[in-house]
């Protein structure tokens, strides 16, 4: 697919069903367009496009192959089941060609995840999450996000006790609120 | 039954009894000499009043006077008229059919054609409240209870009603209004005659090109294209106050489907923060409708499926809004809150099925080989996608409520707490934070900007193998109460004195 992403989300409601404004087209399903526009709203996580695509996508459909696998890969991701996506995109590596730099993406989407959550995490665990059985993968992220990593295996995400704080929030009582009680009072 | 010819705006309902009582009625009023005579004087009485209250207005304008007395009283009989006898009247004969065609009581009225425009005004208004486009849509999906010929009529004209006509129509007067650069110029403070173009500059152009804006909303959110929904309204600026957001009616179905999409689009602070403004623009416009017409019927059933979604909404996203709006929620929906909190997937599907817009196919059914619920299955589809969200965030409820009981705490003992093994509950808490991060609208026009935010009470991070909690804890508001209980009082002090 040529387009830009914003001209596909544009578009996306036509391209699924096949609806065009000008002409009066019976609706047609084209199981290799949507796949790879399950496959791009999947490249823009955390952004909800693909939650948005599977409304659009009626119950026979999802179930084809490989709408259903990319479904499944994508409910995989939005739970957070990074080790699991990881294994079943090896069982269903044809689905993604032509999607260029997909599991890039995939990965960007998981940093992001792993940079919300965690202060400190340990390299093993960083490496499960990344789909990366022959620590290759992991070096590279770190230096992306200038992550480091200390003596004991434990790499340092970003300081999360600076913003993660107790909050109390105490009721403001401005003086026009009470001026006028005042001025009626004795 | 003998072939008819139905018009664009047929009025069969689906239902097979209502639609002969319909049929019977119909083939009736084909001839005009059934029209009851309570009906012609009462057309008489309103053209004569109309006529009159046009006559007295050219004369004092020609007289250059201001407006006398006698035309107050005869606006005060048209509102009457228009917002009463109109409504008996047709709660009373036209219950499930039309009024008689304008050119069947053209003679009683003399042939005027400013009243018959009028008169036609009010026989479609009360057309499009019986029945609609989605009606239609539906009635088309129901065919299990059709005869032959209407399925080989359908089948032989499928532009009836068909989406792509209804999207050629709607797109064709936002391009002849020339509505968005409009509203572009509008909004940056100039003046939208200079673009508004030979059509666009009249109001009725104006006026169709902005309603036709929300009529693609509400036709996109009925296919299941909440982003596309949203867009169309790009250049509006849904919290300003404008002359074109005047029609309370429009407002609050705006409202309803961009908070709608909203909450499929997962933006539950925004969904939160555009439901709980339109529900206080109810709250205080309420005793404006009158309760009789339909257009109340309609507002009091949006209110209340905006209060579901609303009560959905911050299941999913707890935080805090104006409180006698939560009052009203909980009167509402308290007991339905708790259990969706507890994880109650039914509840959940009960209230999206009341709450939600009545979904539409874009396809037309092959009538062949179609099977008796197909008219269900766009609803369906949504549902499903609305329920599988519920269930990725089953968890989330209980671990907010225990993130709130601690502090630090090692993240194995704590998983243990929730029964879960420490990996399970990792992924879990990268869960929580990856659905409590939506896309939030914090400035610009377009209801589609945004940026992600996180406002969760409960906040946490993990450390090494630790977890640190942060609870927004907020104090209640004492002073706030005592001083709207002193000036209820200060109101009651008043009244009695004058007594």
């Amino acid at each position: 697919m040529t387009m830009t992403f914003e001209q596909m989300r544009a578009n996306v409601g036509k391209l699924l069903r096949g609806i065009d404004r000008y002409q009066f087209n019976p609706a047609y399903f084209q199981t290799s367009v949507t796949s790879q526009i399950l496959l791009k709203a999947l490249t823009n996580l955390p952004h909800t496009d693909f939650t948005l695509c599977k409304c659009m996508i009626d119950q026979p459909h999802q179930e084809e192959r490989p709408i259903r696998q990319i479904l499944y890969l994508g409910n995989l991701l939005e739970t957070c089941h990074f080790q699991s996506f990881w294994t079943t995109l090896e069982e269903n590596r044809e689905f993604i060609d032509g999607i260029t730099g997909f599991e890039d993406s995939v990965r960007k989407f998981i940093c992001h995840v792993v940079g919300i959550t965690y202060q400190t995490i340990e390299h093993r665990l960083l490496a499960e999450m990344l789909g990366d059985p022959l620590d290759t993968q992991v070096k590279v992220w770190m230096n992306k996000y200038g992550w480091v990593e200390n003596e004991e295996g434990q790499i340092f995400i970003y300081n999360q006790e600076e913003s993660v704080k107790p909050k109390n929030i105490v009721e403001k009582i401005d003086f026009e609120s009470v001026s006028s009680i005042m001025a009626t009072s004795q | 039954t003998r072939y008819r010819i139905i018009h664009d705006y047929d009025l069969h309902t689906g239902d097979p009894k209502a639609d002969l009582a319909y049929e019977r009625q119909y083939e009736h009023q084909q001839t005009y000499h059934v029209i009851p005579e309570v009906i012609k004087n009462f057309l008489q009485y309103f053209h004569k009043t109309i006529s009159d209250l046009i006559d007295q207005k050219v004369y004092e304008l020609q007289a250059n006077r201001v407006s006398s007395e006698s035309i107050e009283q005869k606006i005060y009989e048209i509102q009457d008229v228009y917002e009463n006898s109109w409504n008996k009247l047709t709660d009373r004969f036209f219950k499930t059919s039309p009024w008689p065609e304008a050119e069947a009581i053209a003679t009683l009225v003399g042939n005027d054609a400013v009243f018959l425009i009028l008169y036609k005004e009010l026989y479609y208004r009360h057309i499009y409240a019986k029945v609609s486009f989605q009606s239609f849509s539906q009635y088309r999906c129901k065919t299990a209870k059709k005869s032959e010929e209407e399925i080989e009529f359908l089948r032989s004209n499928p532009k009836i009603w068909n989406v792509h006509s209804v999207l050629n129509v709607l797109h064709s007067l936002v391009d002849k209004s020339n509505i968005n650069r409009q509203l572009e110029v509008y909004t940056s403070g100039g003046d939208p005659e200079s673009v508004a173009g030979e059509y666009g500059r009249h109001s009725l152009y104006k006026m169709l090109g902005y309603f036709s804006l929300v009529g693609l909303l509400r036709l996109h959110s009925l296919l299941g294209d909440y982003y596309q929904a949203i867009k169309v309204l790009e250049n509006i600026e849904l919290n300003k106050k404008s002359m074109y957001s005047r029609v309370p009616e429009c407002q609050i179905s705006t409202y309803y489907y961009v908070g709608f999409a909203y909450l499929m689009m997962r933006r539950y602070q925004d969904a939160i923060r555009v439901f709980a403004n339109i529900l206080l623009y109810i709250q205080r416009t309420r005793n404006m409708f009158q309760r009789s017409t339909y257009k109340y019927e309609m507002i009091n059933k949006q209110n209340e499926q905006m209060h579901g979604l609303l009560a959905i909404a911050l299941t999913m996203y707890p935080m805090r809004i104006d409180e006698s709006i939560h009052t009203q929620l909980r009167e509402k929906y308290g007991d339905k809150m708790l259990r969706m909190q507890k994880g109650d997937l039914q509840v959940f599907e009960e209230l999206f099925s009341f709450a939600c817009p009545k979904f539409l196919s874009p396809v037309v059914p092959n009538y062949d080989n179609v099977h008796p619920n197909y008219h269900k299955e766009p609803f369906q589809q949504q549902l499903k996608v609305f329920a599988e969200e519920v269930q990725q965030q089953a968890q989330l409820s209980t671990i907010r409520s225990f993130l709130k009981l601690y502090t630090t705490m090692p993240v194995a003992k704590l998983a243990g707490f929730l029964d879960m093994s420490e990996q399970e509950f990792r992924i879990q808490l990268l869960v929580f934070k990856h659905k409590m991060k939506n896309l939030v609208w914090t400035s610009g026009i377009s209801a589609l900007d945004g940026e992600f935010q996180s406002a969760s009470e409960v906040d946490f991070y993990i450390d090494k193998d630790m977890i640190h909690i942060a609870d927004t804890k907020v104090a209640r508001r004492y002073g706030d109460f005592f001083i709207r209980q002193i000036h209820k009082f200060e109101e009651v002090k008043k009244i009695k004195l004058k007594w």
